[in-house]
Order: structure tokens, then C-alpha cells, then sequence
């Protein structure tokens, strides 16, 4: 029985290796997925890194000097880089408009006039209110705008904390000791106002740090660059392709009329069909080397401390795109048929699963359906392994999971599959 | 003719209400080309697939070197060869590589293999081409290769299934020459053609089915014997075929007269006695004749004795 599903295998390896278009489907294409859409949203998917940061146009129109401390402060920030002068001019509200416009920056900041003489004003009740635009596409993702706006948020209230910090201390002094010495006011407002910015009388202490953690048990390292963040999804949404192979690979056998040949044969049929999916199988396994292996070689990817969890992770999730292959054989009749059948289940279920968008920033209903995706639990064991730093017996529910599909899948298709 | 290799009995598949093989029976001896001649549709192929194991018949029983197909097929499986009517190669793999393929799954591997596949191509001529994709093969190249499949494996029982269907001349010829020379070595062939002429250029044995039944069964030579010396086929008024029926017996150059469709086939022992004696009956009974065919003795002939119809309708 080794021996024929051997022979089986070696077959549709050899046919594997001289269809070009079936290479390029389970090689080329994901990984070229990898690159560009790691590239393209390098530095903005989550709001930039220190090497690849979000470029902000920043105009100043402000007569006082507080919108250029806000700029200074978010130029200081990992991740963003400001920019007030193009070709050696000052930005002007017109050149930010051309920058988002044109599509060469996603957003840019307009300071208003009036910025730093609204802060100033304190809360009198009379005077106006600045309004700071974040000027974007409307077409432009939300994962690079909020993250912006809600960092300039924060700062633009920093910023007026600190300015009115001085107003505070003479308003208490006038209160309480109305005849206070300038030089001790002064003295007053300065310690006060270092005392507000984080740094007290003894210096360099911050009495807060905000710093990113992770639960118990996971990895707490650096943030995982674009290409760390893309190469699961697109390793899972490649592994899935051979779905395609494989239905198109049994609609060959029956029409070439091998499949009817094969019958007569001393073989059984169950030995049939294992022949017919060990090939489609190890080339899974090759193809999730490669891509995981290129990715670690070219692009520094950390590829945990678990091989054994990253095989078992990668073999499950071959054996459920293999039985969905068998289902689509079962089903689609033409070669019409199998393509979009094909189509239409991987992408779903490789957009559902998070392959292309983190399922963490799905409505809740989406993100629970995503779980009938195969991709969904292949995701979650690669990045369990790649990104959390967990291991082999943690893995092991999502290969469980990966492997009751692949038992559904087979069933179902087991039902409806014809030879003939 | 020694023990059957192959022996059938009350054969009967249906799909549907349609009866696609109906009650047949025959036995083929070692050593021996056995024919099936049908039209399309008589139920040869769906036969073939039954003794192939391929399916299950609803009736009937088929033993194979007495081993009995339905309760056993796997031990019946490596001795059957099967070239199916379709092409059915690995077109991307070479001559060689789908015949390596196909060897491997009957059990064969390392260097027994290697030359069995060199002793198959040159039997079907194709040694100097082993190395291309069979894509590139003519359909006369790639019917000998399908040929070529079915014997890989050195089987006792060969399964022959319309093998020059579509097929240029020379082919044809190329497999009608091979098929003698399998016999010649031992091979027992069962051959199943809707040609006349092939089936009686190569079979010992034919068995002529149509609508799943067996019609007849003997050798080619027997069964055109039976017609004499033709076949006349007589259009009669109506009433005219059953009064030259009454008659015939007493008219010496008529073999079996037998009426169909408003027809009179009769096979004559002498043609043109047969003709004037007919003709003679009647201007006697003033039945004016409304049709009159002549047909030399062939299995076409007898098939449309059989039938009343032409073998390719």
C-alpha cells in the first residue's frame, strides 16, 4: 500500500513541478503579498515605527509659540516625523492641502492663528476657541489618522495644562499673599511648571511611564515590525491556495480519464484518494518553509522558540486546507466552477479569519464568525508561536481546531466526491 | 478451446428504468480474441466496465480464472489489463514516465520495471519517443500508448475497448497487427468494436449484442455462412410478406426467411435462384414488389438480419 500511494505521490509531484502557473500560485504569489503589503504599510499600520515613521505636514499659522512646542513634542514621539518646511520654505496651508491631496502624506496638521492667544486666554469664558484640523483624505485608513489625532489630542491638552500652570500659581498667590516679591514669583511659577512637565526640584524623574506589557506568559520584547505582523496572515492565506491544486488536480484525473484506469488497478480507493492528497500535503509543508524561512533570512523575522509548535501549527493547518480541497472537488463540476468556488471561500474565509485585517479591530460579530474560518485558528497558532513566544503544548487547542476541520471537510466532501 | 478464463452469466446492469445490459452470457477460452459487435449504445462498454470491476452488476455472474469478480475483485484486479475507449494518459508526463507510473501501481519497481517499460514501447513502437510529454503525440501515437498502459503490467486477461476509435489508418492497422501478435504470445483479448470489419479480421469468437442482448454468438466465418450467399431484403405490400413466409419453405435456393418491420430478410443459398424463385411467387400471387435490397454476406448483414438495423445508424 506504501508503495502505491508512493507511486501516487511521486506522480503528482512531478506534475506539480512542471505546472508553472501551480507554482506561482503556491510560492509567488503569497509571498509577494508578504512584501508589498508589508512595505506599503510599514510605519502605519498602528501609527509608525522608529524606522519607517508617519510624516506629518505641520503649518503654523500661530502668532505665539505654543503650536511649535505641540509639533516639537510629537516630533519627539517614536514613530511620527514633522515636517514645517518644504524646499526650504515654511509649509503654508495651500502646500499641506497639495501634500494630502497628491496622496504623498496621509494627513497634516493646521495650527490656527489664534492657537497660542486661545491658550493664554484661559478659561475666560469671552474669548474664542482655536480649532487645530487634522487634515486628511477622506479616503484614508483610519489606522494612520486616529492614532494621529488622538496623540495630538493629547499633547495640544498637555500643552495648555503646562501654559496655564503659571496663571495658576499667581492666581494663588494673589490670593493668598498678594504682596509676593516678582523674583519669588517667578521662582514660584518656574518650579511649579517643571513640577507639572514631569520633573521635579531633584530632576529626572517622571512620576508616570506608560509602557506596553503583555499577559502573563507571552513574550514582552520589541513590537513586531510590518513584515512580523504580515507574514502569518499571508503564510496562512497561502497555505489555503492549495485548495485550488487540488480540485483542479481531481477534475484532471476524471476528465483525462486516469481516475477510471486507477480503479481498475489493484487499488483500493481510500488508498486512492491518500495518494492523491500526500503530494498536495508536503508541498503545504515546503511551501510554509519557504516562506517562513525567507522571511526570517531577508526580513529578520523571529521565528519563536518552538519548532515543533510552528510544524504542528503549519501541518494542521495543511491537513484542513487539504480536506477543503476534497470538499471542492466534491462540489464544482467544471473547471469554471472549481475557480470560483475557489476564489470565493479562500478570500472569504482568509478575510474573515484576519489574514488581512486583525480580527482585533472587527465588530464583535464578525470577529466570533471569523472562528468557522480555518485561517482564523492558522493565525492565531503562527502568531502564538512568532509573536506571543508560547509553545508547543499551547498550540495545541488550534491544531485540535485545524484538524476537526480538515475531519469536516473530508466528511463533507467524502459524501458527495465521484471518481467518475 | 480449454477451461474459460472468463466466464459470464445472466449479466444484467440497469440505469434507471433503461436496461443497458440484459441477460448475457458467453464464455471466452485462453488464448482467445473475443468479440463484442454492437452499435453504440448496445451495451459493450457498459459490459466492459462490469468485468473490469468499475461497476457492479445488478444481476448476474462473472468469474475471471474462476475467481468470482463481485465477491473478489481486488484478487481479480492485477490480472486484468483495461484500455478504455477515452485516452486516459497523464498528457504532462513522458511515454515513459506514465507507463513507470502505471507499473508502479500493478507492483512492479527498480529494474524489472525499467525494462518492462522498454519492452512495452517497442512493442507499441514508441521507444524512440519515451522521453516526450505525450501532449505532443499524434492521436494514433497516443491510442498505442494507451495500449501500451494496459499491458504494462503483463496481464492474462486484456480488456479492449473500442481501441481504434478516431485512430488514422496506420495506427489502426499498427494495433490490429499487435493485438494478433498478444494472442500469438498468449494473451486472451476481449475487443469490443461497433466495426464490422475489424472484429472480423481479428476475433475468433464475436458475440453481437444490441439493447444489452446477445444475438448471436459464434465465429465470424459461422455466422456469414448462415447467410449463404447474401442477404435479400424485400419490401411486399402489406399481407404480401406473411404469403411469401408461408411459401418459402418450398423454395429451394431461401434459407431462414424472417419478417420485420413490414421486411422480408432471407438468406439465400443462391442468390440469383433465390431471386427468380421470389420474383416467380409474386407475379403469382400478384404482390408487387416495393423494394428490393441485395446485400454480400458480412456481419453487417447478419446484424441487420438480427436487427433490422445497420450497425452504424
Amino acid at each position: 500500500m506504501f508503495g502505491r500511494i508512493a507511486a501516487l505521490a511521486r506522480k503528482d509531484l512531478r506534475l506539480f513541478l512542471r505546472d508553472v502557473r501551480g507554482m506561482i500560485l503556491i510560492f509567488f504569489m503569497p509571498f509577494m503579498f508578504i512584501v508589498v503589503m508589508s512595505l506599503a504599510l510599514r510605519g502605519s499600520f498602528g501609527g509608525g515605527d522608529e524606522d519607517a515613521p508617519i510624516r506629518v505636514p505641520g503649518v503654523v499659522e500661530d502668532r505665539g509659540g505654543l503650536a511649535g512646542r505641540v509639533l516639537a513634542d510629537l516630533d519627539r514621539i517614536g514613530g511620527f516625523e514633522v515636517e514645517t518646511t518644504r524646499d526650504g520654505r515654511p509649509l503654508d496651508r495651500a502646500a499641506a492641502e497639495a501634500l494630502v491631496t497628491s496622496g504623498e502624506r496621509a494627513v497634516a496638521l493646521i495650527f490656527p492663528s489664534d492657537f497660542s492667544a486661545a491658550i493664554e486666554a484661559g478659561p475666560d469664558e469671552t474669548a474664542g476657541t482655536a480649532v487645530v484640523q487634522v487634515l486628511t483624505d477622506p479616503a484614508a485608513s483610519v489606522q494612520v489618522v486616529q492614532p494621529l489625532v488622538g496623540t495630538v489630542r493629547g499633547l495640544v491638552e498637555r500643552t495648555v495644562y503646562l501654559a496655564l500652570v503659571p496663571r495658576g500659581v499667581d492666581w494663588m498667590i494673589d490670593w493668598i499673599a498678594p504682596d509676593t516679591a516678582a523674583l519669588r514669583r517667578s521662582a514660584l511659577r518656574a518650579v511649579a511648571q517643571r513640577a507639572a512637565a514631569g520633573v521635579g526640584e531633584e530632576g529626572g524623574r517622571a512620576p508616570v511611564r506608560v509602557e506596553r506589557a503583555a499577559p502573563a506568559g507571552m513574550r514582552v520584547e520589541e513590537l513586531p515590525d510590518s513584515f512580523e505582523q504580515n507574514v502569518p496572515g499571508y503564510t496562512v492565506f497561502g497555505i489555503f491556495w492549495i485548495v485550488s491544486l487540488i480540485a483542479h488536480s481531481m477534475h484532471d484525473e476524471r476528465r483525462q480519464g486516469t481516475f477510471r484506469r486507477l480503479l481498475v488497478a489493484p487499488l483500493g480507493r481510500g488508498t486512492m484518494l491518500v495518494g492523491k492528497l500526500v503530494p498536495y500535503f508536503l508541498i503545504n509543508l515546503v511551501q510554509a518553509a519557504v516562506m517562513l524561512g525567507a522571511a526570517s533570512l531577508l526580513f529578520d523575522l523571529d521565528l519563536g522558540d518552538s519548532p515543533a509548535g510552528l510544524a504542528l501549527v503549519v501541518a494542521a493547518a495543511a491537513a484542513a486546507a487539504s480536506g477543503l480541497g476534497v470538499l471542492v472537488s466534491s462540489l464544482a463540476r467544471t473547471e469554471a466552477q472549481i475557480g470560483g468556488l475557489t476564489t470565493m471561500l479562500v478570500l472569504t474565509m482568509s478575510a474573515i479569519g484576519g489574514c488581512f485585517v486583525p480580527r482585533v479591530v472587527m465588530p464583535d460579530w464578525l470577529r466570533a464568525a471569523g472562528l468557522a474560518s480555518p485561517h482564523a485558528w492558522a493565525l492565531d497558532g503562527l502568531q502564538d508561536i512568532l509573536m506571543r513566544g508560547y509553545g508547543f503544548a499551547e498550540v495545541l487547542p488550534r491544531a485540535g481546531a485545524l484538524l476537526g476541520f480538515a475531519a469536516l471537510f473530508f466528511a463533507l466532501g467524502m459524501w458527495r466526491f465521484r471518481f467518475e | 478451446m480449454g477451461e474459460a478464463i472468463l466466464r459470464v452469466e445472466g449479466l444484467v446492469k440497469s440505469f434507471g428504468r433503461r436496461r443497458a445490459v440484459d441477460g448475457l452470457s458467453f464464455t471466452v477460452a485462453p488464448r482467445e480474441i473475443f468479440g463484442l459487435l454492437g452499435p453504440n449504445g448496445a451495451g459493450k462498454s457498459t459490459t466492459i466496465g462490469m468485468l473490469a470491476t468499475l461497476t457492479r452488476p445488478d444481476a448476474g455472474r462473472i468469474e475471471i480464472e474462476g475467481i468470482d469478480v463481485a465477491r473478489e475483485p481486488e484478487r481479480v484486479r492485477p490480472l486484468l489489463g483495461y484500455v478504455p475507449q477515452e485516452l486516459a494518459l497523464y498528457p504532462a508526463l513522458s511515454a515513459r514516465d506514465n507507463l513507470a507510473f502505471f507499473g508502479r501501481i500493478y507492483g512492479l519497481g527498480g529494474r524489472k520495471l525499467a525494462a518492462r517499460v522498454d519492452e512495452v514501447l517497442e512493442v507499441v513502437g514508441l521507444r524512440d519517443r519515451a522521453r516526450d510529454a505525450v501532449q505532443t503525440f499524434s492521436g494514433g501515437m497516443m491510442r498505442r500508448l494507451n495500449l501500451a498502459v494496459g499491458l504494462v503490467h503483463a496481464p492474462k486477461l486484456l480488456f479492449l475497448d473500442e481501441p481504434t476509435v478516431g485512430v488514422d489508418p496506420q495506427s489502426r492497422n499498427f494495433i490490429f497487427e499487435h493485438v494478433l501478435r498478444l494472442r500469438d504470445e498468449g494473451l486472451t483479448i476481449l475487443y469490443t468494436s461497433h466495426y464490422m470489419e475489424e472484429v472480423q479480421r481479428l476475433c475468433d469468437r464475436v458475440a453481437i449484442v444490441d439493447e444489452g442482448q446477445l444475438l448471436a454468438l459464434d465465429s465470424p466465418k459461422a455466422l456469414i455462412a448462415e447467410l449463404g450467399e447474401g442477404l435479400l431484403i424485400i419490401g411486399l405490400p402489406p399481407g404480401g410478406a406473411e404469403a411469401v413466409t408461408a411459401c418459402a419453405t418450398t423454395l429451394n435456393a431461401l434459407g431462414r426467411v424472417t419478417m420485420r418491420d413490414g421486411l422480408l430478410y432471407v438468406e439465400a443459398r443462391r442468390v440469383n435462384q433465390a431471386l427468380l424463385e421470389l420474383l416467380d411467387l409474386c407475379q403469382v400471387r400478384q404482390l408487387g414488389l416495393r423494394s428490393l435490397q441485395v446485400l454480400e454476406p458480412s456481419l453487417e448483414s447478419v446484424f441487420l438480419r438480427l436487427t433490422g438495423k445497420r450497425l452504424r445508424d
